[in-house]
């Protein structure tokens, strides 16, 4: 089984600060598997995903993803290898207020040439219509312009966006933070299903502990992290 | 990328439309001034064409000018008949208009000539003068008529037939009425765009015997009889002159390549102080001496048209704090910082755009809609003609200058797109 993500040796601080604020010996995960990655607040994660989706960087072999070494590709390599093989689900406040649901999940494909030629047995419009269906929005909804749709029908079009062409990674940014207990065991329920379906690598970050039972694999970032975290 | 930033800017079209008004304002300013401008100085240029020199009493070229072609000002110096007729003798003059001025008409200008200003004065395109109604003096056995300018006879509401009274010097109200004198109305010119359409004219002999100087057939008679035999030559025919002095004489030279030439004799002739001047020459000096307004006017403009465009600036940059949020999506699924600065760049490309289109139809309303009610109220003359290379140029000017400031939040949403990766800092 391929390697999704491989950290080594990833040293990174924030410029100005004293001392680094991630500095993790070592992290492996597979392609396909289920993670969530559990830390405080004010603990790194966010930084760690920022890293991994290629927004900052830091030295080289520190930051691997799919084989490619984020270090050695320039900014718009790995613009490209976001787009094209990396969906990213926020906390809140992921859809763009002014396009409909559907475009907001067609949007996604705009900017990734591999994504579009993996859907390219239909139309773009109907795999999005497709995906939405199956996450229980209905065609009414998905033309409504997303700052109607309600927050876990948001992120149900965010998980949408993120999962549309199949990419090979998933990374979701406390996406359940925002909805109450049921609706958060139905939206990591549906995320697994679409997971499994497109054998993508979910990489789930939270703070909340509750959740680590539901996945097969749950890291501690405190336990790998080796940096100066802010203890608070 | 260009839909995005639509529906983007449709999303914000309440803050946007106002930005494209303010745009749409000063790009109406700015073409409206250049073309008053431009063609202010077109009418300016076409008020006299033909006339080679213009002669009067030894006074400043500027004065000489206003007052014989724009009726504007008073010439405090006159030339004397006998100067006229040495003018009339010289070699190579083909045609001369005498003027004496000097009365007015409620505020219009009286022009005393004679038929030689309807036969020879010829302005814009070499265009002579021509009648709407009625006919020229001589077609009259009156003394006492008068031919009205286009703008005369529809201000003040008068036609063939109307009587007018003169009145001594330009003031629009007189206390010095000729009121022994009614003048009839016997014709109308067409309008021409230039102060002819101001004028009132009437012959030199009614001139003369308003003032007193001209006495009427019989008087005349007895008057030249008593001249003739004093005179040696009786065949002569030496009317007596119909006014002792004239304000200005226009001359049309058979040769106009001459004009230099007969201007220095002119201006060194022994029997008065006189001046010659060339028109063409004279109102491209005089229009020198208004360009400090007119560049003044222009640069008004530019100042709103900045003050639109800086308005655009102040909108664009407050809208990146709310939109950081729009930006890290973008960020999110892979759209680069440099998509971020394309988007930004044409907003602001889109906002101008629809702008300067908005306001150039706003022209074309005003002027074809409000073109009457400028010309009537304002005197100024513009047309909705299509749009000249400068004017283009004006407004590409506007679009690169907008596109070109917008860099600058543009830059900004770069940096922080850059900086805040997908987590926002709010």
């Amino acid at each position: 089984m391929s390697t999704c993500i491989e950290l080594k040796q990833l040293q990174f601080k924030w410029p100005g600060a004293q001392l680094p604020l991630l500095s993790i010996p070592e992290l492996t995960i597979a392609r396909g598997e289920r993670v969530l990655l559990r830390g405080a607040s004010g603990s790194g994660k966010s930084t760690l995903l920022g890293l991994i989706a290629g927004i900052h960087t830091t030295g080289a072999g520190q930051v691997k993803v799919l084989g490619q070494d984020l270090a050695g590709l320039n900014q718009h390599r790995r613009d490209q290898l976001r787009a094209n093989e990396i969906g990213y689900i926020f906390q809140q406040f992921n859809l763009l207020p002014y396009l409909s649901a559907r475009a907001n999940v067609t949007l996604a494909c705009q900017f990734a040439p591999a994504r579009r030629k993996r859907l390219s047995q239909q139309s773009i419009e109907q795999e999005a219509k497709q995906l939405l269906t199956r996450l229980g929005l209905t065609p009414e909804q998905q033309q409504q312009p997303s700052h109607q749709l309600s927050v876990g029908q948001q992120q149900r079009v965010a998980a949408a966006r993120a999962l549309l062409g199949s990419p090979a990674l998933i990374i979701a940014d406390e996406p359940t933070s925002a909805l109450d207990q049921a609706h958060r065991d139905n939206f990591i329920q549906l995320l697994f299903e679409a997971c499994d379906a497109q054998n993508t690598t979910l990489l789930f970050v939270t703070h909340d502990a509750t959740l680590a039972p539901l996945f097969p694999r749950a890291i501690e970032l405190s336990e790998i992290n080796q940096g100066a975290v802010a203890d608070v | 990328m260009f839909k995005l930033a639509l529906a983007s800017l449709w999303n914000r079209r309440g803050s946007v439309w106002l930005t494209v008004i303010a745009i749409a304002v000063s790009t109406l300013l700015l073409l409206g001034v250049e073309r008053i401008r431009v063609q202010t100085q077109e009418n300016f240029s076409n008020t006299i064409s033909g006339t080679d020199l213009i002669v009067g009493a030894r006074t400043g070229s500027t004065e000489l000018l206003l007052s014989s072609v724009f009726h504007i000002g008073n010439l405090s110096n006159t030339l004397s008949w006998q100067s006229y007729e040495h003018l009339q003798s010289l070699p190579g003059v083909s045609w001369h208009i005498p003027m004496a001025m000097g009365d007015s008409v409620h505020g219009y200008p009286v022009i005393a000539t004679t038929d030689a200003l309807f036969e020879n004065f010829k302005y814009g395109n070499k265009r002579p003068l021509s009648f709407a109604a009625g006919g020229a003096f001589a077609e009259q056995n009156e003394v006492t008529v008068a031919v009205l300018g286009a703008e005369v006879a529809r201000e003040r509401q008068l036609s063939v037939g109307s009587d007018l009274i003169v009145a001594h010097g330009t003031g629009e109200i007189s206390f010095s009425q000729h009121d022994a004198h009614p003048f009839q109305v016997v014709g109308v010119l067409e309008r021409t765009g230039t102060p002819i359409d101001r004028g009132v004219f009437i012959p030199l002999t009614a001139q003369g015997l308003v003032h007193g100087e001209y006495l009427p057939d019989s008087g005349a008679e007895e008057h030249s009889h008593d001249h003739e035999h004093e005179h040696e030559n009786e065949n002569v025919v030496t009317t007596e002159p119909p006014v002792y002095t004239l304000s200005a004489v226009l001359l049309g030279l058979e040769n106009p390549a001459l004009a230099l030439r007969l201007q220095r004799t002119i201006n060194t002739y022994r029997g008065e102080a006189l001046s010659a001047i060339m028109p063409g020459l004279a109102l491209q000096n005089f229009w020198r001496t208004l360009s400090l307004f007119e560049r003044a006017l222009v640069a008004i403009s530019i100042l709103v048209v900045i003050t639109g465009l800086l308005g655009m600036l102040t909108t664009l940059l407050a809208s990146l704090r709310e939109r950081r949020r729009e930006m890290a999506v973008l960020r999110s699924i892979g759209a680069g910082p440099i998509t971020i600065l394309g988007l930004l760049v044409v907003e602001a490309f889109v906002v101008t755009l629809v702008g300067v289109t908005l306001g150039t139809a706003g022209l074309y309303t005003v002027l074809l809609f409000g073109a009457e009610l400028l010309q009537q109220q304002m005197g100024i003359q513009v047309s909705a003609s299509v749009l000249t290379l400068r004017e283009i140029y004006l407004l590409l000017a506007i679009l690169v200058a907008a596109t070109l400031l917008s860099l600058f939040p543009a830059w900004r949403a770069y940096r922080n797109a850059l900086a805040d990766g997908l987590t926002v800092k709010l």
